[in-house]
């Protein structure tokens, strides 16, 4: 894993062995991490998984009851919200409603004791980087929810804040503005070049907007890695069935079966070529293997060596547009089978087919105690 | 069939029940004020058969009424006055503080609505007088603010409640203290429920008999206990004149009500939904 929590210059905020209780609930649970100037970072996890709480840590809206919190090297024991220059942007935005959208961008600069002639300047430029240039004069509540979006986010940027966070940045918006706005965020935080952690329990969010994601489960971190790590290396169930999809298949190791690979005995009956998960083999795994990674074909077909086959029945075919959902039936149980949606011959519902996928595909892990 | 039969029957029955509380409450106040424009010198059956203003001419030149109005206005301006700043602060102290018993604190808060206004008075009227406080006016004072306070304590409750924590979160991460956070954010906000607390205690202060009449001395007396007692001496229309300019300036007060609801309104478009 990465080396969390030492400090370097460059190193923007510092958790070392953070601990938040709320009466008998860890929300926190020894928590280290730290985030690296000009990074984004996102905290992913479901709803109590600590990622809120861990964003209130850092904004200074709760103390943590044990480990030291640091910004830019400076130890935050003790510090109120407005000492800190941590910029946060609200899931609902938190705009004024009785300022005008000027008067909103100005608060920071006028508490942060700007001088007045560069206040004017700073929030024309804030108008020109999120594209309102013009709605200065407007009320909050006369503007659509993209458009109050991008006025907290100028709020937020206008001081140039050390650190940024975002909570739920888009959950709040309908989906196609979703879209539009993660790509113009995006935008917006490498043109300032600002250290970011967007905190969110959607992977999509997490995925499209971190440079890193640290996955949080019942107040503890999973794992930490690029949005392709977590993806294609889950280093834990939780990981592995919170970030996209899965077909599971639970047994135990019975033999070798050439290159690093082996045999796993499924509970159901099945033998699967998986990689080897090391050590001395034996004992209960769990495999899993993304749906995009398996192959529908028609009985019969030839598949390559190092490939599992499993025969089962169509169960349903969702069209999801730019994607078909295979969705499948066996002695494995319910698969999953994701193909790009292309013209052609189809499988239809109720055919019978066998699912490919490569062993090397396949992701091993310790299986969960039951 | 006979379902919606009985549905129509229902809402004939509604509609004519709204009729009737309609009625019941103008004709009493269309009464008052015809009669208050009555050109008969005696008391006479309606409908009068000519207009004047000498009931209000006879109001304005007897000087028991005008003494009675100007104690009123200046008893209502400075107990709401006290009971605004009281009401404002103590709600924002309950609202703030999470203790085991706000509730009940709260509900402590507002049982002057609760007591009977004459227990009120008249156990004001025995505390005052073992105190020494035998000033009149003083006495009124006190009675006036304890009246009035849980109507700014309330509607200041209900203002502050309105308002999303994450507002004042945001100004304290943009880099204001807790107090500026508190003037520049959660004051304007709650504005309007300070105001119509005000003008609700301003009313109920113009409008109470049953503290003042307890309180009251020969010298020192509100406009309400002024019409009672000259009401049972000799009784003529001027009374109806008064009741109409309490009337007039109860719709005064409404209007500006409305007219800052309805500005917050505007303003405040979307900013308690969330």
């Amino acid at each position: 894993m990465t080396d969390a929590a030492q400090p370097s210059p460059e190193t923007v905020i510092a958790f070392r062995d953070v601990s938040k209780r709320f009466g008998q609930t860890v929300a926190v649970d020894r928590v280290s991490f730290s985030v690296g100037a000009g990074e984004t970072v996102s905290l992913l996890g479901p709803s109590g998984c600590g990622k809120t709480t861990t964003l209130r840590l850092i904004s200074g809206f709760e103390d943590p009851d044990e480990g030291v919190i640091e910004i830019a090297g400076e130890s935050m024991v003790g510090k109120r919200p407005y000492e800190r220059n941590v910029g946060l942007l609200f899931q609902h935005y938190a705009l004024f409603p009785h300022m005008t959208v000027a008067e909103n961008i100005a608060y920071g600069l006028k508490h942060r004791r700007w001088p007045k002639a560069e206040i004017g300047e700073r929030v024309d430029e804030m108008l020109r980087l999120v594209q309102l240039q013009g709605f200065g004069d407007r009320r909050p509540g006369q503007m659509s929810g993209g458009q109050q979006q991008r006025v907290a986010l100028a709020r937020v940027l206008a001081t140039r804040p050390k650190l940024v966070l975002l909570d739920e940045p888009l959950s709040a918006l309908d989906a196609k503005l979703r879209e539009e706005l993660r790509v113009e965020l995006k935008q917006i935080l490498a043109a300032v070049g600002s250290t970011t952690i967007v905190v969110t329990h959607d992977q999509d969010e997490a995925m499209s907007l971190a440079d890193r994601i640290i996955v949080m489960n019942r107040g503890r971190i999973e794992q930490q890695g690029t949005p392709d790590e977590i993806y294609a290396r889950p280093l834990t169930p939780f990981v592995a069935a919170f970030i996209g999809r899965a077909n599971w298949f639970h047994g135990r190791i019975a033999a070798a079966a050439g290159e690093g690979l082996c045999q796993l005995a499924t509970d159901a009956g099945t033998m699967l070529a998986i990689p080897h998960p090391g050590g001395a083999g034996g004992g209960s795994w769990s495999a899993c293997i993304r749906p995009e990674r398996v192959v529908v074909m028609a009985l019969g077909a030839a598949g390559g060596a190092g490939e599992n086959r499993l025969p089962g029945q169509i169960v349903d075919v969702v069209n999801m547009g730019a994607e078909l959902h295979y969705i499948v039936d066996g002695a494995e149980g319910r698969l999953m089978a994701v193909e790009p949606n292309r013209a052609g011959p189809r499988v239809r519902r109720g055919d019978r087919v066998q699912l490919l996928f490569r062993a090397d595909d396949c992701v091993v892990l310790p299986r969960k105690p039951d | 069939m006979s379902g919606r039969a009985l549905d129509n029957g229902l809402r004939l029955l509604g509609l004519v029940m709204i009729g009737v509380i309609v009625c019941f409450l103008v004709t009493p106040i269309f009464v008052t004020a015809v009669m208050a424009f009555d050109a008969r010198p005696y008391l006479g059956p309606l409908p009068p058969p000519a207009l004047s203003l000498r009931w209000f001419a006879k109001f304005f030149s007897d000087d028991y009424f005008l003494r009675g109005l100007g104690t009123s206005v200046e008893l209502a301006v400075l107990s709401v006055t006290v009971s605004v700043c009281v009401g404002v602060a103590t709600a924002i102290a309950v609202e703030r503080a999470s203790f085991r018993g706000k509730e009940a604190l709260i509900s402590f808060f507002l049982s002057p609505l609760i007591v009977p206004p004459v227990v009120t008075g008249f156990a004001l009227l025995l505390f005052l007088s073992k105190m020494g406080v035998i000033n009149g006016f003083a006495r009124l004072l006190c009675g006036h603010i304890i009246i009035t306070a849980p109507y700014t304590i309330r509607a200041t409750l209900a203002g502050l409640s309105g308002i999303d924590v994450s507002l004042t979160e945001a100004a304290l991460s943009l880099g204001a203290t807790e107090r500026h956070a508190f003037w520049d954010v959660t004051f304007p906000l709650a504005r309007t429920g300070i105001v119509s607390g005000a003008i609700f205690a301003f009313a109920v202060s113009m409008d109470d008999v049953a503290v003042s009449i307890m309180l009251t001395d020969a010298n020192t007396y509100t406009l309400p206990v002024a019409l009672i007692s000259s009401m049972r001496a000799n009784f003529d229309l001027s009374i109806a004149a008064a009741s109409v300019m309490l009337m007039l300036l109860t719709l005064a007060l409404i209007v500006v009500l409305d007219k800052f609801v309805g500005l917050n309104r505007a303003i405040g478009q979307g900013v308690f939904r969330s």
